[in-house]
């Protein structure tokens, strides 16, 4: 029993140490990236540039199921964003609340006869919709068939060369879509390109926009501030400089449209489609031979509304964790495979080993810790020694995040949320942190029964500052 | 050492790096409002300076002496804003007051710095207060390895009138993008002339793998002189070269472009034909009317979408066309036209755009 608890420890603390180290890569990383990109951010060029008649139009595409709390605050606020030459795809995705009466009412719809051809197959279409006040919209109502459907209805309708997927929940900041065609106007090579998703709740928000930025003083919405500053800010900004990202967030990001097209658009057979997408995307110019790039940068905002509630943040992670095991799955041909370059060979194993299997191997090693104290194999000081070093590392990770946001672009300007967030990253390893493991472990038997429903998620809309 | 002590020593790394970041993030907040306190009153200062400046209540010098007080980066802040509100001859006179001052210098000495964000700050300060003397810098940075330090050095342009800097900016640009291109175009307004003898020479080369993004770039410049070029490059092998041709003859209502468009509307390849039929609903002259309703028969959706779009600029005529498709013997003829009959006003003139 002893030799099996000793081999399983020296296991575990393998993993630990190279998925840190791996961690620390990327935080280093991430500094330049962030130095570089906040350089780009401040230069008054560009922002002349981007409000020339020089920009790529844009469209932007908008799913919606059951958003009839958001969907007229959300479309409004996009229609207002500061950008010359975009339009609006929006798809009611057969919402079984009032989401289409709500549009057709806000926005005077008529009907339209299609114009377009169906390049990607979709569920059927119920109708056409242009809007008689805001000529930039165009809703399409159509049979239910999921967010990815969606997304290849709108891609069928759109006229543009880019199109950015959004999340109906989503506030987009004025000049948000300016800043994330920089990458677009910098480099030909571009194929898609990310910006950052922070947490909305608690948040002031007048006529769509974020007008006073607060941390949540729920627990659990606010340790998801911290989660999506370490998500974004560190995580994404390092794994630009190691060949691309494998994820842009499906609630805020520019892709071209002809590598979209090549690749058939969003498979509707995943539950994780922004995922599923950019790993399809790297399959397949990797494939091809095609130079590109895949970027995170950090200054174009969105604002989404996050669970506040254990039960509802449960189902999200657990799909969260779901679609990944399902694409390592479905993808594992690209594993440690040389022909997909660093996204075969860094990414890959990345994603499967330290963000797949971590769950796993962090319950093994709770599990062997409390069968080698109970065996006497481990000696009791040295364990907890082992779990605060552990813990004191993810709590450095959150807080590094915070240093970084605060360093660049300082979105919360009180101290008080500051303080708050500090709180929350040192806070988020004590019980919040096992919590995720367990839903993220759940994900595996969703994966062996083959589950593929959404959570829902309960919206309670942006409409009244709070 | 053993692995407890390994441990320990991390533990307490841990915590030093904890106490340091939260420091790290007090002293920031710490040093910007200082700072903000410092430079807020030079600034205020020195838009007070410019506005005396520029209602000719003080003199170059003194306007030099208040940018002097502010950090660098500020300055080029500060230079960019006021230079689109100052005439051309007073900005120049600024310009070369510049030239002499320490900090101009030092910013001109950026132009060879190993870091790109020192060059981009050359750049931008170079966009606004270059004179004659620093087209050797400008060529450099317009061929700078950084896109962002190119597209910096191309506002130059826009000030500077200089055949050396538009020839290599003309060179650069079947590298880039579209949008960067687009840009290029705006900046090169002023520049015309050195512009189109430049682009003459360079549709000589018929053989050059860049000939189809200079004349998307040409297309832009909406600039008579270039129609007959156009014209030539109609017949020449490559389809893409044949499809920005179509695109820009489109602007150019004369007798020998519709010749040319109307025979480029019978191509062989679908974009050409597509884009052919678009420029000649853009002339709407009526002897192309057949033309156009032939492409309303093409085989490629594409190309029956532009024609029938094309049709509803020809008037009255035109909608006849599509009226007769609608009840045709052509079943795709048909859908087409239909659908185009069933869009609003609205429709078309986004379509339009």
């Amino acid at each position: 029993m002893n030799t099996l608890i000793h081999t399983t420890d020296v296991v575990v603390l393998t993993y630990f140490l190279a998925l840190n180290t791996f961690y620390a890569l990327l935080l280093v990383l991430a500094i330049p990236e962030i130095w570089e990109q906040t350089r780009l951010a401040e230069d008054e060029d560009f922002q002349r540039l981007m409000q020339s008649d020089a920009l790529p139009p844009i469209t932007i595409l908008v799913p919606a199921y059951n958003e009839s709390a958001t969907i007229e605050t959300s479309v409004t606020a996009i229609l207002t964003l500061e950008y010359r030459n975009f339009e609006i795809v929006v798809v009611n995705d057969g919402s079984k609340d009032d989401t289409m009466e709500r549009l057709r009412q806000a926005f005077e719809l008529y009907e339209v006869p299609r114009t377009y051809a169906e390049t990607i197959p979709t569920q059927p279409l119920r109708a056409v919709y242009r809007s008689r006040t805001r000529t930039r919209l165009l809703v399409i109502d159509k049979e239910n068939g999921g967010k990815a459907d969606s997304l290849n209805a709108a891609i069928n309708a759109s006229r543009f060369p880019l199109v950015i997927a959004v999340d109906a929940d989503t506030l987009i900041e004025p000049d948000a879509l300016l800043r994330l065609t920089r990458p677009f106007l910098l480099g030909a090579r571009i194929a898609a390109v990310g910006g950052t998703v922070r947490v909305a709740n608690s948040c002031v928000v007048k006529d769509g926009r974020v007008t006073d930025a607060r941390v949540p003083r729920r627990f659990i919405p606010g340790i998801q501030v911290v989660e999506y500053l370490r998500a974004f800010l560190f995580g994404r900004l390092g794994w630009n400089r190691l060949g691309g990202s494998l994820v842009i967030s499906g609630a805020f990001g520019l892709f071209r449209k002809d590598y979209l097209h090549a690749i058939g658009g969003y498979s509707i057979s995943s539950i994780v489609e922004d995922l599923d997408l950019v790993v399809r995307l790297h399959r397949h110019l990797q494939r091809n031979k095609i130079r590109y790039e895949i970027l995170f940068i950090p200054d174009p905002v969105a604002w989404t509304e996050v669970p506040e509630s254990g039960r509802i943040l449960s189902r999200q992670r657990e799909r969260w964790h779901r679609g990944l095991i399902a694409a390592m799955w479905q993808y594992k041909g690209m594993l440690g495979n040389p022909r997909y370059g660093r996204v075969g060979l860094i990414a890959m194993p990345f994603f499967a080993f330290g963000e797949m299997l971590a769950p796993v191997v962090e319950v093994l090693g709770y599990g062997i810790t409390i069968l080698g104290l109970a065996y006497g194999a481990i000696d009791a000081s040295f364990a907890l020694l082992f779990l605060l070093v552990a813990w004191g590392y993810g709590m450095l990770l959150s807080i590094w995040a915070v240093v970084l946001d605060e360093v660049s672009f300082r979105r919360y300007g009180r101290l008080g949320d500051i303080v708050r967030l500090l709180l929350y990253a040192m806070l988020e390893t004590f019980g919040y942190r096992q919590r995720t493991v367990w839903w993220r472990l759940k994900a595996f038997a969703g994966v062996w029964k083959r589950r593929q429903v959404w959570g829902e998620m309960v919206r309670k809309g942006f409409a009244t500052p709070s | 050492m053993t692995s407890r002590q390994f441990l320990v020593i991390v533990a307490i790394a841990q915590g030093v790096l904890l106490l340091a970041l939260i420091t790290l993030i007090m002293l920031n907040r710490w040093v910007r409002v200082r700072r903000s306190a410092k430079v807020d009153p030079r600034r205020i200062e020195l838009d007070a300076v410019m506005q005396r400046w520029v209602l000719g209540q003080a003199d170059a010098g003194t306007v030099a002496d208040a940018l002097g007080l502010l950090p660098m980066t500020f300055i080029i802040d500060a230079l960019v804003t006021w230079s689109a509100r100052v005439p051309g001859e007073r900005w120049r006179e600024l310009s070369g007051r510049l030239e002499h001052r320490w900090w101009g210098r030092v910013m001109r000495g950026n132009s060879r710095s190993a870091r790109w964000w020192k060059r981009l700050d050359c750049a931008r300060f170079l966009a606004v207060a270059a004179t004659s003397h620093d087209t050797g810098r400008l060529l450099r940075l317009l061929r700078d390895t950084h896109p962002a330090v190119q597209l910096a050095a191309a506002t130059t342009l826009e000030r500077l009138d200089s055949p050396l800097l538009v020839a290599a900016a003309l060179d650069q640009l079947p590298q880039l993008g579209p949008t960067v291109q687009a840009y290029y175009a705006s900046v090169l307004k002023r520049s015309r002339p050195a512009v189109l003898r430049h682009l003459m020479q360079l549709f000589r080369r018929l053989d050059d793998p860049r000939l189809p993004r200079i004349i998307e770039f040409a297309g832009r410049l909406n600039e008579p002189v270039l129609r007959e070029p156009f014209t030539t490059l109609a017949t020449h092998l490559d389809a893409e070269v044949r499809t920005q041709v179509a695109r820009a003859l489109g602007k150019f209502p004369h007798r020998e472009s519709v010749a040319a468009l109307s025979y480029l509307a019978h191509d062989d390849a679908w974009p050409v034909r597509a884009q052919a039929v678009r420029s000649l609903g853009m002339i709407a002259d009526p002897t192309t009317l057949s033309a156009v309703r032939d492409g309303l028969r093409d085989a490629e959706w594409w190309v029956r979408l532009r024609a029938g779009l094309a049709l509803t600029r020809f008037g009255p005529p035109g909608r006849a066309v599509l009226l007769a498709a609608e009840v045709g013997a052509d079943p795709a003829a048909r859908d087409m036209a239909a659908l185009i009959l069933g869009l609003s006003s609205q429709a078309l003139a986004e379509y339009a755009a």
